[in-house]
Parts: C-alpha cells; sequence; structure tokens
C-alpha cells in the first residue's frame, strides 16, 4: 500500500467536510473519487499532499500515512511532500513562461542548475506527458500559447518533471474538449506504470474508463470503495448505485 | 427522480413484455394447432411471427441508442444487456414455434400417430416454463428465475422419453416413419423453448444481481 488515510476528519471553521475517511491507495494503481458537488471529494484529495493547510480556518483530525510517514506530523516538511505528492488542478495553469521553463521551474525551485540535466529532464517530462511531439521545435516559446489540452499535458509534465510517487488530479480533463480529455486519459493509463494516481472527477465515464478502484463520497462520508468495474456494474451500496444510475446527485 | 432516461427505459422494458406476449400467443396456437389438427391456426403462427422479428428489430434499435446516448451504469447497464438478452430468446422461441405450426400443418394432412398425449404433456412443461420466465421478468423475481432453471431436466426427461418411443415406433411401423421424423422434431422444438425459457430466467438473474448464472456456474 503507497498511502492511506485513517479516521480522517476535516473542518472548515465549525463545518465538517469529512467524518471518519478510511481508504487505501495502492502502488501503481488509478483510484477515482466521484460524488456530487460538495461531498468532499475534492476536499480529500487535497488534504493528500496538504493543499488543504493554505485555508486558515481548515483543521485535519487523523491521518494520512505515505510509506509509514504520517504527512501530519510537524517534522515533515511540506515542499518536499509536495514534490512526492504531486498535483494537477481542473484548470490548466502555466506559468507565463516558456513551456522549457514551465517544466524546468520545479528543478530550479530545489535548487538543479546543470544544464544538461534541465534539458534532459525536461525532455523526458514532456516526453511522459505525451507532449514532446507536438513541442520539441518550439520549447522556448510561451506556454500560453499551446492549446488548452496541451497546456494541461504541460501542468501534467511539470509535476512530473520533480519525480513525484504520487499524482494527484483535481478534474485534469473538465475543461477540455474531448479530443484532450481523450488524451489526457491514455496519459493515465501509461502514467499508471510509474505512479500512484488519484483522480477526482464529475464524469461517471471518465472514473469507469481509467481508473482500477472507485471511492464514492456522499455528505463528507465515504460510502463505498471497490474495483472500478465491480462499483460501475453492480455496487453493493443502494446509495452509490443511485448515484451512478442518476437518480439523485 | 424519474429522468428522461429512465422513461426510455420503461418504454424498452414494454417492448420486451409486448414482444413476450407474441411469442407466448404463438407457441400456444403452435401446441393447440399441433394437438387439434388445426392447420389454419398453424398457418397464422407462421403469418404471425414477422412481428415477433420486427419487435426484436425495435428493442435492437433501443438497445443501441440507449448504450451510445447514455452510457447507463450498473442496475441499468445491467437492464439493457439483460433485455437484449430476452429478446434474442424470444425471437428465437417465435422461430420454435413456427418449427411446430409448419410439422403441425405437414401432420394434419397425415393419419395421427399415437403420441399426442406425451406431447400434450411436453408441451405443457414448456410453456409453464416459458409463461414462468415471463413473469419472473416482469415481476424481476430471481428465485422464481432459478426455479424454472431446475425445471429444464424434467422437460429434457420428456423430450428424451418422446424420441425413445417414436424411434421404436418407427421400427415397428416403417409407413409411419416420415410423420415419426417430423414429431420427433416438434418435440425437440418444444425441449428448446424450454431452453430458451431458461436463458429468459437467467437473464432476469444477472439483471437483478448482476451475476451470471449461465451454463450452471455459480447456480
Amino acid at each position: 500500500m503507497k498511502m492511506y488515510s485513517k479516521s480522517l476528519n476535516f473542518y472548515y471553521g465549525d463545518f465538517q467536510a469529512l467524518h471518519d475517511v478510511n481508504l487505501e491507495f495502492q502502488k501503481n494503481q488509478v483510484t477515482a473519487l466521484i460524488g456530487p458537488s460538495g461531498c468532499g471529494k475534492s476536499t480529500f484529495l487535497r488534504c493528500l499532499n496538504r493543499m488543504n493547510d493554505l485555508i486558515p480556518i481548515s483543521r485535519v483530525e487523523g491521518d494520512i500515512m505515505l510509506e509509514g510517514m504520517n504527512i501530519y506530523d510537524a517534522k515533515v516538511d511540506v515542499v518536499e511532500l509536495r514534490r512526492r505528492v504531486g498535483m494537477v488542478f481542473q484548470k490548466p495553469n502555466p506559468f507565463p513562461k516558456t513551456i522549457f521553463e514551465n517544466v524546468a521551474y520545479g528543478l530550479r525551485v530545489n535548487g538543479v542548475k546543470d544544464k544538461t540535466y534541465l534539458e534532459d529532464k525536461v525532455e523526458e517530462s514532456l516526453k511522459h506527458a505525451a507532449l514532446w511531439e507536438e513541442v520539441k521545435d518550439r520549447l522556448h516559446s510561451s506556454a500560453l500559447g499551446l492549446s488548452g489540452g496541451q497546456q494541461q499535458r504541460l501542468c501534467i509534465a511539470r509535476a512530473l518533471a520533480v519525480e513525484p510517487e504520487i499524482l494527484l488530479m483535481d478534474e485534469p480533463a473538465s475543461a477540455l474538449d474531448p479530443i484532450a480529455t481523450q488524451k489526457i486519459e491514455e496519459l493515465i493509463h501509461i502514467l499508471k506504470r510509474k505512479y500512484t494516481i488519484i483522480i477526482v472527477t464529475h464524469s461517471m465515464q471518465q472514473a469507469a474508463r481509467v481508473s482500477d478502484v472507485t471511492a464514492f463520497f456522499y455528505m463528507g462520508r465515504l460510502i463505498e470503495v471497490g474495483d472500478t468495474e465491480k462499483m460501475f456494474t453492480r455496487p453493493s451500496n443502494k446509495q452509490t448505485e443511485d448515484y451512478i444510475t442518476g437518480r439523485f446527485g | 427522480m424519474e429522468t428522461h432516461f429512465h422513461a426510455q427505459l420503461e418504454k424498452m422494458r414494454v417492448k420486451v413484455l409486448e414482444m413476450s406476449a407474441y411469442a407466448q400467443k404463438a407457441i400456444e396456437d403452435a401446441c393447440r394447432a399441433l394437438l387439434t389438427r388445426d392447420s389454419d391456426l398453424a398457418q397464422k403462427v407462421i403469418d404471425g411471427d414477422i412481428i415477433i422479428n420486427k419487435l426484436e428489430c425495435e428493442i435492437d434499435d433501443m438497445t443501441l441508442r440507449l448504450l451510445a446516448l447514455d452510457q447507463p451504469m450498473a442496475v441499468d447497464l445491467r437492464a439493457i444487456v439483460g433485455m437484449m438478452r430476452v429478446s434474442v430468446n424470444l425471437e428465437r422461441v417465435g422461430d420454435e414455434a413456427v418449427n411446430i405450426a409448419e410439422k403441425a400443418m405437414f401432420l394434419a394432412t397425415r393419419p395421427p400417430l399415437p403420441f399426442s398425449e406425451q406431447l400434450q404433456e411436453l408441451s405443457d412443461i414448456a410453456l409453464d416454463m416459458f409463461r414462468a420466465a415471463i413473469t419472473a421478468f416482469r415481476e424481476g423475481d430471481p428465485d422464481l428465475s432459478r426455479e424454472i432453471c431446475s425445471w429444464d431436466s424434467q422437460c429434457n426427461a420428456q423430450d428424451v422419453k418422446v424420441i425413445k418411443d417414436l424411434v421404436n415406433y418407427m421400427g415397428k411401423e416403417a409407413p409411419a416413419v416420415e410423420r415419426a421424423v417430423s414429431t420427433i422434431l416438434t418435440s425437440r422444438s418444444l425441449e428448446r423453448i424450454g431452453d430458451l425459457s431458461t436463458n429468459i430466467g437467467e437473464a432476469v438473474v444477472f439483471i437483478v444481481e448482476g451475476v451470471s448464472i449461465k451454463h450452471r456456474l455459480c447456480r
């Protein structure tokens, strides 16, 4: 097991957004988090690399363990944690820099100066993000000139450059057209060979297509988790079935 | 919450029930035509098969449309796949009714063989199985479906008995060979209707419980 949460509760001030969530993530598997808006799936995702620390009134109880280390331990270096647990957001958010500098950014922040190493790493990351062939001749052009789908893959390349172990994806294709979405989904299938992936999606079909395991959240609680095939053909829980068949939510 | 999709799914279910009503009438009439030597009724069964075939095509279209446009999940996905299986089996039931009707027309023009009681018994079993399969589908009843599967051996045994007796009869009555062969084929059609009813029962278990009990696996 790569990572798990144990008795996780999360509060925004007085409001409890997550209730006693126990969820395991296996290495090299894709886990999809699904549920209606406001169910806590994105909140839970952001707990996994402590992105919620940035919200002043928030509070966490319980544990999240990453290979034996409690990520909420006071001694944990949050920057290093976020290097190990990278994140891709809903909307592509490239920096207003060149394609090359976007991918090299995390490495430079971590003190890498060797030009050859940087060039190799940028190329490798862009290849892993299935973008290299499309941008190799214009690495020093602005990233803002790329299409939405290319920008999202650039953000994935940027996340991969710092060699994370886990990739968190918060609705990574929701702002993209069907072709760009398909490319991201194909990429997820390839990336899971090397990374553990946790994805929040509102598209049930996307969850069914890309994930190995699906977890259904409702009103801040984990209702059911299981193999994706079973979850989408014969879920055990009535609430899960009602949600994925569109009877509520 | 009743969605447009669920209304379409209900329409499909009603269409399958409509098809099953035609299939049931076809077997009932085919058996009656056989046992009462009624050629006119047999001809009606043959002529009526086109309606069952048309309904199968309509259900195929609905299946494709719902799968492509709504991408259903869980119980809805199982319902569509299950209903498609039911409709395929209903179409075959219609074909078997036509086979029986064709033999009934031939046999009605020849002197009767002394096997009507045995055939009546077999047709009663096959019809009971079919009616129960449709009830199980209509009510979504997996217990009744499993019961139907358990009746199939009785249906097979009666078919074997009829065939054995007819083979013996042929040995003694050479001029009756042609009629006996037709009767054997009729018996085989009734046995097939039992099998197809079992398939429908299996589809109902799949729709309701999401498990496959085909080929006597995990029954």
